[in-house]
């Protein structure tokens, strides 16, 4: 939560978070780069840019096949929430390991000749019609520039500018990139390798990619939120079914979520989308008294959908009202941070 | 709903206790994960083949225009016996059309880096007259004899590159590479599938004997059969593709 925007603010596990990552790729460029030429039994090495280029290439592609594992596993496993929180250094941390790539590529195989060497990698192969030979350097730039402007973006100043659901579509761009990554590597590299190591690795990583977003998604149209019926109030739940502390989410008839928490005996009805990147409020907690959301931990009063001051973050609210033991809720949304007087849960649901 | 037994992790909060082990994991397995496929594949890299930079020549020879140059070498060194054929390129992505064609049946000084692989020759001449210059001597271009119309199967590739001055310097990936030397007037050689005459590979010009055309860029690094005209100069075969014959092998 911001009141003012710096570019990073740090805690101990945004660290413990960038040491591992760093730790990680580290590791794999200097296996790669130093220890990999003397384990190749070739009679003449190959050329260091282009090893290089190869290394950072290959780095870049296992760094974004994780990112792109973490949505999906966090959301069929919440415990893998820690590896989300602060995926934008991740994201960031790609780019520059893909750029180096790129510069490494451009300043051999585009360089040394009349033709400008930027120019060059758009030009000296035009041959667009066929698989094999096809100007695989195209697919690359496209994921380039998609991940340069995704991390200059990425930052929640952008996100307030552009508001967080053009800002969401935007970052969408991620799943074209990484298409276009994958056609970069199979034309370039996987339709001419004698050894199918790399293939086999693109293979997993790709389909694991797949298959966890296709899981989570299933598991998410056969999850516990129930879809409200009615037109006018909605029935919700019945109120024994929210714990103490937490929430029970329901799609309404025009497609939002709300979130009905239980807070000291108290329910309150919410957005069940945060306003910093639509993460799922109803999946979170309260904690001080405060709803915390499960993925950045912005919090909200659960009667007002207002973050404590000093920050400004508001969300919908919704009127609530019991019938019998079921709650229900008016499915037109307040106007963000519109103070909604709580329920209190019937005594024989305390009982 | 957040399933109230599980532990609850706030990202500016120190982690609850009953995720710590499951963190040591996943960040063991990050790290695992990273070293792993850093080894797979960089240790399983194709081999880039033999080509190599041999240090720097002189010779003497005399120049013939094939659509590009070559030199017959009438005085040769340790490296470089007497009848040799030589192709030549100059420094960077750029041939030596401009400053041998001048030149063409005279007895000349060749010096800069030779570049070798397999039966292949080609010097990178160095700069200006230290890399080319009128000489002394006698000398005649060697007869060429004609070799009949062949179909090769095999793939473009650009004679330096392929020859040594970079590794790997062919396949789909170094195609626009291949593609800038060629049109930089590098000569592009055609490496058979099978050898003809005993040899791997041929340099490459249009059906006229003329620079390689357009079509040649388009198979460029791709494996395809092609028929033409291969003719022997001195020691050197000359594969004089007609590009109508192209066809992409499977
Ligand atoms: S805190 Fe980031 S989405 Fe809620």
């Amino acid at each position: 939560m911001s009141v003012k925007y710096v570019p990073v603010q740090w805690n101990r596990n945004k660290w413990i978070y960038d040491a591992v990552m760093l730790a990680g790729v580290a590791l794999f460029l200097w296996i790669f780069v130093e220890l990999a030429p003397g384990l190749l039994s070739h009679e003449r090495p190959i050329n260091a840019p282009i090893h290089n280029g190869r290394a950072f290439g290959a780095c870049a592609f296992v760094m974004l096949t994780v990112i792109l594992c973490i949505g999906p596993l966090a959301r069929l496993d919440q415990r893998f929430l820690p590896l989300l929180y602060n995926r934008r250094h991740f994201g960031v941390m790609t780019v520059f390991v893909a750029i180096t790539h790129a510069s490494f590529i451009i300043d051999w195989y585009f360089n040394f000749s009349p033709t400008n060497k930027y120019v060059a990698v758009l030009s000296a192969n035009t041959d667009f019609g066929q698989a094999l030979g096809f100007p695989f350097e195209i697919f690359g730039v496209f994921a380039l520039i998609v991940l340069m402007i995704l991390s200059a973006t990425s930052h929640d100043f952008w996100m307030k500018f552009l508001t967080p659901p053009v800002w969401k579509r935007l970052h969408y761009l991620i799943y074209p990139a990484y298409a276009a990554v994958v056609a970069h590597v199979a034309l370039g590299v996987l339709l001419d390798a004698q050894n199918v190591t790399f293939l086999w690795i693109v293979l997993i990583g790709s389909l694991a990619v797949a298959t966890l977003h296709l899981l989570a998604a299933f598991s998410e149209t056969r999850g516990s939120d129930t879809r409200a019926e009615g037109t006018d109030w909605v029935r919700i739940c019945d109120a024994h079914d929210i714990t103490e502390g937490f929430a029970k989410i329901a799609r309404l008839p025009g497609g939002d979520r709300v979130a009905v928490f239980r807070q000291d005996g108290l329910l309150s009805a919410i957005s069940n989308a945060c306003a910093h990147q639509n993460g799922p409020l109803g999946e979170g907690k309260v904690i001080d008294c405060l709803v915390t959301c499960p993925w950045h931990g912005f919090q909200y009063d659960v009667r007002n959908g207002r973050s404590p001051a000093p920050f400004t973050e508001k969300i919908p609210t919704y009127d609530i009202r019991l019938h019998g033991s079921s709650v229900m809720v008016n499915p037109v949304a307040n106007p963000p941070g519109t103070p909604v007087d709580p329920v209190p849960v019937p005594q024989e649901v305390l009982a | 709903m957040s399933d109230p037994k599980k532990p609850f992790f706030v990202g500016y909060l120190p982690a609850p206790p009953d995720l710590r082990l499951f963190l040591i994991v996943s960040i063991v397995s990050f790290v695992v994960i990273f070293g792993a496929t850093g080894l797979l594949i960089g240790s399983t890299q194709d081999d880039p083949g033999p080509g190599a930079g041999q240090g720097r020549q002189t010779v003497t020879g005399v120049v013939e225009m094939i659509g590009y140059p070559v030199i017959h070498v009438t005085q040769g060194t340790d490296r470089i016996p007497t009848g040799r054929t030589l192709i030549l390129s100059s420094g960077g992505k750029n041939g030596a059309v401009g400053r041998a064609a001048p030149l063409e049946g005279q007895v000349v000084q060749v010096s800069g880096l030779l570049l070798e692989r397999g039966e292949l020759d080609m010097v990178q001449l160095r700069g200006g007259n230290n890399g080319l210059q009128a000489a002394d001597g006698n000398g005649a271009v060697p007869r060429p004899k004609p070799l009949g119309r062949w179909k090769l199967a095999g793939e473009i590739c650009d004679g330096k590159c392929y020859a040594g001055i970079m590794r790997p310097g062919r396949g789909l990936a170094h195609r626009a590479c291949a593609n800038l030397c060629v049109a930089g007037e590098i000569p592009p050689v055609f490496v058979s599938s099978q050898p003809v005459e005993g040899s791997d590979f041929l340099m490459l010009t249009g059906p006229d004997g003329g620079v390689m055309p357009q079509e040649g860029y388009d198979a460029m690094a791709e494996y395809i059969s092609v028929e033409g005209e291969i003719t022997r100069h001195g020691d050197l075969l000359v594969f004089a593709m007609d590009p109508t014959t192209i066809e992409v092998l499977p």
